[in-house]
């Protein structure tokens, strides 16, 4: 007799399933395709910030050897992409930043394309410039978009409570000015798409995006093909972190190369390219003004923030939806309020980046939580535990913490960091030119979906082959963040299935089912939900089956080990293989395939932005320690202790590299991280110049997983895609406070800033 | 990207140089900073290509009478494991320690840090105070011709050297320091590691009774070329170590330095560094000598 003892996978520590081939170099990303009889696209930007368009001469570059198309906005449909519907993909009348698209060529190679680019003869004519929010809201300014004469395409409102009643009844109130700067995705990968025609007009596009089947409706309109005749295939990423939610418009050139040459075409941006013209993190002016008694209890907030849009409108526009979420329901509120102004610009347009406006948001709240608690007295984190939402609480918004971690994180993050003590210690006062800091900071961010279209759904299909072999097939998209891996898991705990008995199929969307896409932290709660549901129809039907067959009650078997067991004993009866085979062969004519869709239970927000938009969300407190050298400016982090309610751990490997990946991120943003912008134009649209953080500077990181275990997540899982990325920055700014005395409000904290903020300190300036 | 017409990779210095005179030629060593420029069009490929990696005579490090002579192909790595260096040059060690990544530090080429005449490079400072010569090399038709000149005269702005046309860097040498000779090379890059300088500072000279003598001051990224410190030096050279004189090397360095604003960093950042660098040095020599 055969014994299989009950085993689960959740919680352990599995590889990611896709990095053997990564590792080995054998993955193909999109620079390593290559369709037959491919031709190499190629974009020309304009070198002006703002301009009309007087004359494009593309004669030569047509005439030149090997060049099969040239195409301008003439040659297209026109009709604009991107949130705002505001940027046709070739831009034919008028150039707004420097990144703006006025030619394409196709050709036999890149090197001819490229050369094909500088036969382009543009003439402009020169407009007047805006290069900041304030420049664009003064009368009389430049106008961008006829359609926005104020040059202001959104602005958001949210509030509840009395904020006169909140302000009346504080004790202390502060308001300070933060002023956000621009960093991108640095995706190792850098951006490409493939596009063709098959002879009957179906188009097949090999895409990078996030959000495949939001895509197809997207993109539709602007290159004039119905939905229903575009496949998009995703190849592997080589990162997204936001930045593939959008379309942009190399895309839609692409598509209109391929349709003029009847050939595929692809393009792929230069790293330098990639700088210049994939999207930003939103660079933000946020002011803030908030009311605390003296006993520590919050009593409001007021929040107004002037969004830098760039040129045109991306998904980036819509951030100050997450935004708010922080500035109401961080911690409790009574009286609060917020409005953003999202204001048009001749600077790079941002986009959507992990985070999504939270960073920003955070660094507010969370620079305000320790300032408020040196004006009452108390501890930074007495003063947080004192006004820390708790499980089961609703906030004024409408989110609804079924389960909330957030005091656990605190308290487990200051404990484990010794954070009281050491910045109590730290402020006592330190001499010489290096001083000591420790900070802390907490989030919250949607950790089961965001209910932002009519449904926040994922659907799934699973069949099972006559071999017990399990083939899923999900419209959740793998960006590296490990979903591939934690479906897999899900679905071979529900079917007593090894792990390599599953395969995960989730990048056609002529084979998916429908998904909303990547964003929102969403994966692993809404595409794991819908994979063990669907596997669990599989294991009722194999049950059912295998309790005809051996004239057992279901109830009394388990699936283990590929086997159909005794659910007390753990006595192998039946292998789960011959069960399936026995259902083709045996006059019974079925097979083991199911189908789920799987909508979490959160609702769309009303039009004053209350209802609870997520099934769950994720908590999280970061307690920083650093050095910094006062002569010189360095900072250096030393320790990051981090704790994260997680809802439940699945693969513990990849939720430690999640974390930490973000953390990193976190201190790349505070640190490293600066795209220069001046007069509309990237400075350092380079590694060298642009950096990220690299190995030697990453610092210990001890994380610690709050289970929760949400009644609505996976296992009990929520999302924490984004989480780690967010309250990193904001931690290091109140460590800095700790060690210098000096409230820093601008990122980054480059050497040079930090010197030059302690110095103008020490000059008095506040 | 301009096609090259004619390759070599000759084994012998001197067909090289005649290579190199015959038509105007772009020299290849390690091709670090060479590639790059090219590729992103900030310096074009003449006809003629000239690769110096198979010459045996300009690899190697070796005792030359009272100094050390650098082969111009030694790359950065060799300079980091070799035990004389280690011994008595430790500053140009220092230098190579702090230089770019593994992976470059194996391809490029002293010499061609030097010849890449870039305020920043990493070598040249270490090089400037240990009072470095060039000796370089062309074809005058018929034979090989050498010159000697000294590495402070070679600069003539970013990018640019006192190489003539066709003349190619064969080999560096430096007087081998003394015993009481102590040497310090800072580095200042935004990031800890695999950055390029914002500032550098090298410091030498013999420790005599509580002074440096013979002193030598070398600043990077502060002026278009690598620059001597000449001022600083005199205001070092002699004078009791200590607070006094760190104060006059640091507003001398201050008022010798002309550096510009860039995005990796202000004249004023720039400037406050080489004075806490300088002071920092300044401090470490004078601690040790206790």
């Amino acid at each position: 007799m055969t014994v299989i003892p009950k085993e689960t996978l959740i919680g352990r520590r599995i590889p990611k399933l896709d990095a053997p081939a990564k590792t080995t170099g054998e993955t193909r990303y999109i620079n390593d395709l290559a369709l037959p009889g491919m031709l190499h696209g190629k974009i020309l930007r304009t070198d002006r910030v703002h301009a009309r368009i007087v004359r494009i001469d593309t004669s030569a570059a047509r005439a030149l050897p090997g060049v099969h198309a040239v195409i301008t906005a003439a040659d297209t449909p026109g009709v604009p992409l991107g949130h705002g519907r505001d940027n046709p993909p070739l831009k034919g009348d008028r150039v707004r930043t420097i990144r703006d698209e006025i030619a394409a060529v196709a050709a036999d190679t890149e090197a001819i394309a490229a050369e094909a680019l500088r036969l382009i003869r543009v003439e402009y004519e020169d407009l007047p410039a805006v290069f900041s929010v304030h420049e664009a809201l003064r009368p009389g300014a430049p106008v961008l978009h006829d359609r926005h004469p104020d040059n202001i395409p959104f602005t958001f409102d949210y509030s509840h409570g009395d904020l006169a009643a909140g302000e009346q009844a504080s004790d202390v109130v502060i308001e300070d000015t933060f002023k956000l700067h621009y960093v991108t995705h640095c995706c190792m990968g850098v951006s490409g798409v493939i596009a063709t025609f098959d002879t009957t007009g179906q188009l097949t596009i090999y895409s990078q995006t996030q959000i495949p089947f939001l895509y197809k409706r997207d993109i539709a309109p602007v290159i004039g093909v119905p939905p229903d005749r575009i496949r998009v295939i995703q190849p592997p990423l080589g990162g997204g972190f936001g930045s593939k939610l959008d379309i942009y418009p190399f895309e839609p050139i692409c598509v209109f190369l391929a349709r003029v040459t009847q050939r595929p075409v692809r393009i792929l941006f230069t790293r330098e390219e990639e700088f210049i013209a994939s999207p930003t993190r939103q660079p933000v002016e946020f002011t803030l003004r908030s009311g605390v008694k003296k006993d520590g209890t919050l009593m409001f907030r007021d929040a107004r923030t002037l969004h830098d849009n760039g040129g045109y409108t991306s998904w980036g526009a819509t951030t100050p939806f997450v935004m708010m979420q922080t500035i109401s329901s961080l911690y409790r509120v009574p009286h609060c309020r917020y409005h953003t102004t999202v204001v048009y610009t001749n600077n790079p347009y941002a986009g959507s980046f992990r985070g999504y406006g939270n960073l920003q948001a955070t660094f507010a709240v969370e620079s305000h939580m320790d300032r408020l608690a040196e004006a009452v007295g108390m501890d930074p984190l007495a003063l947080r535990l004192k006004n820390a939402q708790a499980p089961g609480e609703t906030t004024p918004q409408g989110m609804h913490f079924i389960t909330c971690g957030l005091r656990d994180c605190l308290q487990t993050a200051a404990e484990r960091s010794d954070f009281v003590k050491k910045h109590a210690t730290n402020r006592a006062g330190q001499t010489g030119p290096i001083r000591r800091g420790i900070g802390i900071a907490s989030l919250v961010h949607v950790g089961g979906g965001a209910n932002i279209y009519r449904t926040d759904g994922c659907g799934t299909i699973l069949k099972l082959d006559d071999f017990a072999q399990a083939t899923v097939l999900t419209g959740a998209s793998e960006i590296g963040q490990g979903s591939e891996t934690v479906i897999a898991q899900f679905v071979a705990e529900e079917l007593g299935l090894p792990l390599t008995s599953i395969q995960v199929v989730n990048n056609d969307t002529e084979i998916t089912p429908w998904d909303v896409g990547v964003h929102a932290s969403r994966t692993t709660f809404i595409a794991g939900n819908s994979a063990l549901r669907a596997a669990r129809k599989a294991r009722t039907k194999l049950l059912a089956a295998a309790g005809q067959q051996l004239g057992a009650d279901p109830a009394t078997l388990d699936l283990r080990g590929g086997h159909v067991v005794d659910a007390t004993s753990g006595e192998a009866r039946l292998e789960i293989g011959k069960l399936i085979r026995s259902l083709h062969f045996a006059g019974k004519h079925e097979v083991v395939m199911t189908t789920e869709y799987y909508e979490p239970p959160s609702v769309m927000q009303d039009r004053e932005f209350k209802g609870n938009v997520s099934a769950t969300y994720a908590f999280g407190t970061q307690a920083i320690e650093l050095e910094v050298d006062t002569e010189t400016g360095v900072v250096r982090i030393q320790k990051v202790t981090a704790a994260h309610d997680v809802g439940r751990v699945i693969n513990r490997l990849g939720i430690e590299g999640q974390i930490e990946g973000g953390v990193v991120m976190g201190i790349g943003y505070a640190t490293t991280e600066d795209l220069m912008v001046s007069e509309g134009r990237v400075l350092n649209p380079c590694f060298r110049d642009y950096k990220l953080v690299t190995a030697p500077e990453v610092p210990e990181i001890d994380t610690t997983f709050l289970e929760t275990l949400d009644p609505h997540g996976p296992a009990g899982a929520k999302g924490v895609g984004e989480a780690p990325a967010i309250p990193t920055a904001v931690a290091i700014a109140n460590a800095l406070y700790n060690a210098t005395g000096v409230r820093f409000r601008e990122l980054p904290f480059t050497p040079e800033k930090v010197l030059r903020r302690l110095r103008e300190a020490a000059e008095g300036k506040p | 990207m301009a096609r090259v017409e004619h390759y070599a990779a000759p084994r012998g210095l001197k067909e090289a140089a005649r290579r190199a005179a015959e038509r105007p030629a772009t020299v290849l060593a390690g091709g670090t900073d060479l590639m790059p420029q090219i590729r992103s069009g900030k310096r074009a490929l003449a006809p003629s290509l000239v690769n110096l990696r198979r010459i045996a005579v300009l690899r190697g490090i070796r005792r030359d009478g009272d100094g050390v002579r650098l082969g111009a192909l030694t790359t950065v790595t060799e300079i980091l494991g070799h035990p004389l260096l280690r011994q008595r040059a430790a500053v140009l060690v220092e230098a190579a320690d702090h230089f770019a990544s593994v992976q470059l530090r194996n391809m490029a080429t002293v010499g061609g840090n030097l010849c890449n005449a870039s305020p920043a490079g990493d070598l040249i400072i270490p090089l400037l105070v240990l009072g470095a010569r060039l000796e370089l090399v062309s074809w005058t038709g018929t034979e090989l011709a050498t010159r000697e000149l000294p590495l402070e005269d070679f600069f003539v702005g970013p990018g640019t050297t006192r190489l003539g046309p066709g003349e190619i860097l064969a080999a560096i040498r430096f007087p081998l320091p003394p015993p009481d000779f102590v040497a310090r090379f800072r580095k200042f890059g935004t990031r800890p590691a695999l950055d390029i300088s914002v500032v550098s500072v090298g410091i030498g000279g013999r420790r005599r009774n509580g002074t440096l003598e013979q002193v030598r001051v070398a600043f990077g990224a502060v002026a278009p070329v690598p620059l001597c410190g000449r001022r600083t030096a005199a205001a070092i050279d002699g004078h009791p170590l200590g607070p006094d004189t760190t104060a006059a090397a640091v507003s001398a360095a201050a008022a010798e330095i002309r550096p510009i604003s860039d995005v990796r960093a202000s004249a004023w950042y720039r400037t406050e560094l080489i004075q806490i660098l300088t002071a920092r040095l300044l401090r470490d020599v004078h601690h040790e000598g206790h």
